[in-house]
C-alpha cells in the first residue's frame, strides 16, 4: 500500500552520467591550470607557508600589546581636529571638481552619445581609463613632486581619481538610457547639446546623484591617506606615527578614520535613499 | 486508511498579524485526491505550507501517516518533509542547474553531506530519475538548464522532483495557475496518473473550480479562513460555490 | 459655489508658497555649497600651497615635462615586479574571497546564524575593511610579517573582503525564495539549502565581483611596494628616490600595461559569465 514506497518499474531509458566526454574534461581542466598557477605564486613569491599558523597568533599578539590601548587623547588634540577638517576639505574638493570634470568626459566616452565615434570617444576613454588605473597614490607622489608639498597636490589626485572612478560609471549609465527621448529630440532638430539636456540628462539625474554621492565617500577614504607622501590632511600624521613607531597613537588615528568613514557612510546613505526617492 | 488529518488548525503569519487559517478540520484517505478550493486570500496557500510545516501552525493538530506533525523536531521535521512531495506555483526550479540535477534534488533528504557536496547521487537514484523523466516526457531535455524549458515543461521537472521523494502524499499549491488552461490540464492529468499508478494520495489546492471537479474526489471550501464545505465532488453545487465565492470581487 | 473657488485659489496659493519656499530652500543650499568651496579652496589651496617653491606656470610645466621620456635600461628589472604584482593581486583576491564566505553568510539577514551577534559582527567586519586604506593595511602587516610579498597579500585580501563581503550578503538576501523552500521541502538540510538553492543563484553576481575586485586589487597591489610589500611599487619608489624621472615614466606605463591586460581579461571572463 502507499506506505510503502513505490517505485517506477521498467528499464531505464537512456545512459547518463554527469561526466561528458570534451565538457567536462576540459573544465576540470581548466580548474587544474588555476590551482597549478595559484601553487606557482606561493612557490615564486617565497611565501612561507609552514609560518602562516604562527603569523596569526604573532598578529593578535601585536595587536593586543602594541596597538592597544590607542591614545585617545592624542586624536582629541586641537591640532588634529583641524587636521581633520582639512582633510574633509580636501575630499569634498576633489571629489566636487572630479565630480564637474566627469560631466564632460562621461558624456564623451559612452559610446551612443559620444560627438565623435572616432576621435572623441576614444579619447575620452583613454583619460579616464589612465585617471582609474593610475592608483591615486601615485597620483598623490606625482603632484607632489611637481608641485612641492601640501593640499593643492592632495586635491589635484583626489580630483583625477574621482574623474576616472565616476567617469567609468557615468559612462556606463549613459550608455544604458532608453534611446527613446533621444530620438525624439533628434527629431526635433535638437543639436547634440540640447539632446544631451533634454533628452539624457533627466534620465540620468537620479544616478548621477547616486554617482556622486558614492563619489564623495570614496574620496574622502582616499583622502585619509595621501596625506602619506605629503599631499596634506591627516595621512602625514599617519605617516609621522608610523614611522615613529608610536602604534597606540597609530592606533588612536586609525579609529578616528574608521568613525569618520563611518559618518560619512551613514550621511551617504541617507543622501543616496533621499536622491532616489525625490524619483 | 487515514494518511493525514487535521484537526482545529490555527495559522497567521506573524505572532501579532491577523490569523489566517480559523479553525480548518479534514481527513486525506490514501486513495484521495483532495481539492482545496476558495478565492484568492483565503489561506489556501498557507494551509498547504503548514502541513509540511513551511509555515509554522499557531494552534490544532496535523497527523500524518502517525506522526503529530506540528511537535516534530528538525531532523524528524526532515524526516516528515521528506516523505510529501510539493508541487510549487512557480515550479521553486533551481534556474541554473540541469533538468536532471533539478530532478536528483528530490532526493536530498536521502543523501548525506559528502555527496550532497560533490552531487554524487546513488546509480539507483540516477536511474530512478531517468525513468521518471521519461515518463513525464522530458526525457530529451535531460542536460538542459531549467530555465531554457517552457513553463509546463518546468512545472513537469516539478512533478519529477516530487515523485523522486518516494512521496506519502503529495501536496500541490496551485500547480496550474502560472500556465494556460490546456497545458494546466495535461499537467493536472499527469500528476492524476502518476498518483495513481504510485498510489500517492494528493492534497491539491486550485483556484480553478472547474479543474477541481474534474479531477478531484473530494473538496474543502476555504473563504478566509472558515472552512464552508467539506465533502466529496459530487456534493458541490452551484449554491454552495456561490457561497464560498461570495466576498470575491470580480 | 463661492467656497469651491476659494478653495481651488487657496490651493494654487498654497502651492505656489511651497515652490517659494523650495526655491528659497534650494538657493541657500545652493549658497553654503558654494561658500563651503570657497572656503575650502581658501584653506586647501590658497593658504596651504607653497607659491613660491613652486613658481610660475613655465616652471611647473617645465616640472611636469620631466616625467615625459621611457627609460628603456629598466625593462629588464621591471618583468620580475610586474609578475609579482600580478601574483599578489591573485592570491590576495584568493584568500579574500576565502575570508568572504564566512563575512558574507554572517552578513546576510536572511541566512545569518544567530542575527543579534552574527549579523552585526559581519557588518563590523566589512566597514573596517574598506574603510581603512589599502596602505595602511599594507603597513601594519609589514609591522606584523615583515617585509615581502606576504604582508601585500594580507594586506589585499583585508581590503577586498569589504566589497566582495557586502555584495555577496547583498546578492543573498535578494534570492528568489522559491527553490528554498522546495530545498526545504524535500527535506534537506542547511548545507543542502546553501548549496542547491542559495549559491547557483548568487554565484554569477559573485563572480562578477570578485573578478572586479581583482582587477582593482591589481592597481592596489602595484603601489603596495611604496610601503615595502613588494612588486612594482618597489620599483617606483626606488626610481622616484633616485630621480630618474623616466623610470617613474616606465613604471606607470608597466602598470598601465598590466592593468589593460587585467581589464581585458575580466571583460572577457564576464561575458562569458553571463
Amino acid at each position: 500500500m502507499s506506505n510503502q514506497p513505490s517505485r517506477i518499474a521498467g528499464d531505464v531509458p537512456i545512459r547518463w552520467s554527469r561526466y561528458k566526454f570534451p565538457d567536462t574534461f576540459l573544465r576540470y581542466g581548466a580548474w587544474l591550470c588555476v590551482f597549478v598557477f595559484l601553487v606557482y605564486c606561493v612557490e615564486y613569491l617565497n611565501i612561507p607557508l609552514d609560518r602562516l599558523l604562527g603569523v596569526f597568533g604573532r598578529m593578535g599578539d601585536i595587536v593586543a600589546n602594541r596597538y592597544y590601548p590607542p591614545d585617545m587623547e592624542y586624536i582629541m588634540d586641537r591640532e588634529y581636529l583641524d587636521y581633520v577638517v582639512e582633510t574633509i576639505q580636501m575630499a569634498y574638493l576633489g571629489a566636487l571638481f572630479g565630480i564637474g570634470l566627469t560631466l564632460p568626459l562621461g558624456w564623451f566616452a559612452a559610446y551612443n552619445m559620444t560627438p565623435s565615434r572616432r576621435f572623441i570617444y576614444p579619447l575620452a576613454r583613454l583619460i579616464t581609463m589612465s585617471c582609474r588605473a593610475v592608483h591615486e597614490m601615485i597620483w598623490a607622489i606625482l603632484f607632489v613632486s611637481i608641485l612641492g608639498y601640501g593640499m593643492l597636490a592632495g586635491v589635484l589626485a583626489l580630483t583625477l581619481f574621482c574623474t576616472g572612478f565616476a567617469g567609468k560609471l557615468l559612462a556606463e549609465e549613459i550608455e544604458a538610457i532608453d534611446m527613446g527621448p533621444v530620438e525624439a529630440m533628434r527629431s526635433t532638430g535638437a543639436n547634440l547639446f540640447q539632446t544631451m539636456i533634454f533628452g539624457v540628462f533627466p534620465q540620468i539625474r537620479v544616478a548621477f546623484t547616486g554617482i556622486a554621492i558614492y563619489t564623495w565617500d570614496v574620496a574622502f577614504r582616499a583622502a585619509t591617506v595621501v596625506g602619506f607622501f605629503g599631499a596634506g590632511g591627516m595621512g602625514w600624521y599617519l605617516k609621522r606615527n608610523v614611522l615613529q613607531i608610536e602604534t597606540e597613537r597609530v592606533a588612536a588615528i586609525l579609529i578616528s578614520i574608521l568613525i569618520l568613514v563611518m559618518i560619512s557612510e551613514t550621511v551617504s546613505a541617507w543622501a543616496r535613499g533621499k536622491a532616489m526617492k525625490m524619483q | 486508511m487515514e494518511i493525514l488529518n487535521v484537526t482545529g488548525l490555527h495559522a497567521s503569519y506573524s505572532s501579532s498579524g491577523p490569523e489566517i487559517l480559523k479553525g480548518i478540520d479534514f481527513a486525506v484517505e490514501d486513495d484521495d485526491f483532495f481539492a482545496i478550493i476558495g478565492p484568492s486570500g483565503a489561506g489556501k496557500s498557507t494551509l498547504i505550507r503548514c502541513i509540511n510545516r513551511l509555515v509554522e501552525p499557531s494552534k490544532g493538530t496535523i497527523l500524518f501517516d502517525g506522526r503529530e506533525v506540528t511537535r516534530l523536531p528538525r531532523r524528524e521535521l526532515r524526516r516528515l518533509r521528506r516523505d510529501i512531495g510539493v508541487i510549487f506555483q512557480e515550479f521553486n526550479l533551481i534556474d541554473r542547474m540541469s533538468v536532471m540535477d533539478n530532478v536528483l534534488s528530490g532526493r536530498l533528504g536521502y543523501i548525506g553531506n559528502f555527496r550532497t557536496l560533490f552531487r554524487a547521487f546513488p546509480r539507483s537514484d540516477i536511474d530512478q530519475g531517468l525513468r521518471l523523466l521519461d515518463r513525464v516526457g522530458l526525457i530529451d531535455h535531460v542536460d538542459k538548464r531549467a530555465d531554457e524549458l517552457s513553463g509546463g515543461q518546468r512545472q513537469r521537472v516539478g512533478i519529477a522532483r516530487a515523485l523522486m521523494q518516494n512521496p506519502k502524499m503529495l501536496l500541490l499549491d496551485e500547480p496550474t495557475s502560472a500556465l494556460d488552461p490546456k497545458i494546466s490540464r495535461e499537467i493536472m492529468g499527469l500528476v492524476k496518473q502518476m498518483a495513481t499508478e504510485l498510489n500517492v494520495p494528493c492534497l491539491c489546492n486550485i483556484h480553478d473550480v472547474q479543474l477541481a471537479t474534474e479531477f478531484c474526489n473530494k473538496i474543502i471550501g476555504l473563504q478566509d479562513g472558515y472552512m464552508m464545505f467539506n465533502g466529496p465532488t459530487e456534493e458541490m453545487d452551484e449554491a454552495k460555490l456561490n457561497e464560498i465565492y461570495a466576498m470575491e470581487v470580480l | 459655489m463661492n467656497d469651491e473657488a476659494t478653495a481651488i485659489r487657496m490651493t494654487s496659493d498654497i502651492i505656489l508658497e511651497r515652490r517659494r519656499k523650495s526655491r528659497n530652500v534650494r538657493l541657500c543650499v545652493y549658497l553654503a555649497l558654494t561658500l563651503l568651496v570657497a572656503w575650502s579652496v581658501q584653506v586647501t589651496i590658497i593658504d596651504d600651497t607653497d607659491w613660491e617653491r613652486m613658481g610660475s606656470l613655465a616652471n611647473v610645466l617645465e616640472g611636469a615635462n620631466r616625467f615625459i621620456g621611457i627609460d628603456f635600461s629598466l625593462f629588464k628589472d621591471l618583468v620580475e615586479p610586474t609578475i609579482e604584482t600580478f601574483m599578489i593581486a591573485c592570491l590576495g583576491t584568493l584568500l579574500g574571497v576565502i575570508i568572504c564566505i564566512p563575512a558574507a553568510w554572517f552578513g546576510a539577514m536572511n541566512i545569518t546564524p544567530f542575527k543579534p551577534i552574527t549579523y552585526p559582527l559581519a557588518r563590523m567586519m566589512m566597514t573596517i575593511s574598506r574603510s581603512i586604506h589599502e596602505i595602511v593595511w599594507a603597513l601594519f602587516f609589514v609591522a606584523v610579517v615583515g617585509l615581502g610579498a606576504l604582508p601585500g597579500i594580507f594586506a589585499i585580501a583585508v581590503r577586498s573582503v569589504g566589497f566582495i563581503a557586502k555584495m555577496s550578503a547583498e546578492a543573498i538576501e535578494d534570492i528568489d525564495p522559491g527553490p528554498v523552500e522546495a530545498i526545504r521541502s524535500v527535506g534537506g538540510n542547511n548545507l543542502q539549502v546553501l548549496i542547491y538553492a542559495i549559491l547557483p543563484q548568487i554565484l554569477p553576481q559573485v563572480l562578477g565581483v570578485i573578478i572586479f575586485e581583482w582587477e582593482i586589487n591589481i592597481r592596489r597591489s602595484a603601489i603596495l611596494g611604496l610601503v615595502g610589500a613588494g612588486g612594482l611599487g618597489l620599483v617606483f619608489f626606488r626610481q622616484m628616490n633616485t630621480f630618474n624621472y623616466h623610470g617613474v615614466m616606465t613604471v606607470i606605463i608597466a602598470i598601465l600595461g598590466l592593468i589593460l591586460l587585467g581589464e581585458a581579461f575580466s571583460h572577457w571572463v564576464r561575458r562569458k559569465i553571463i
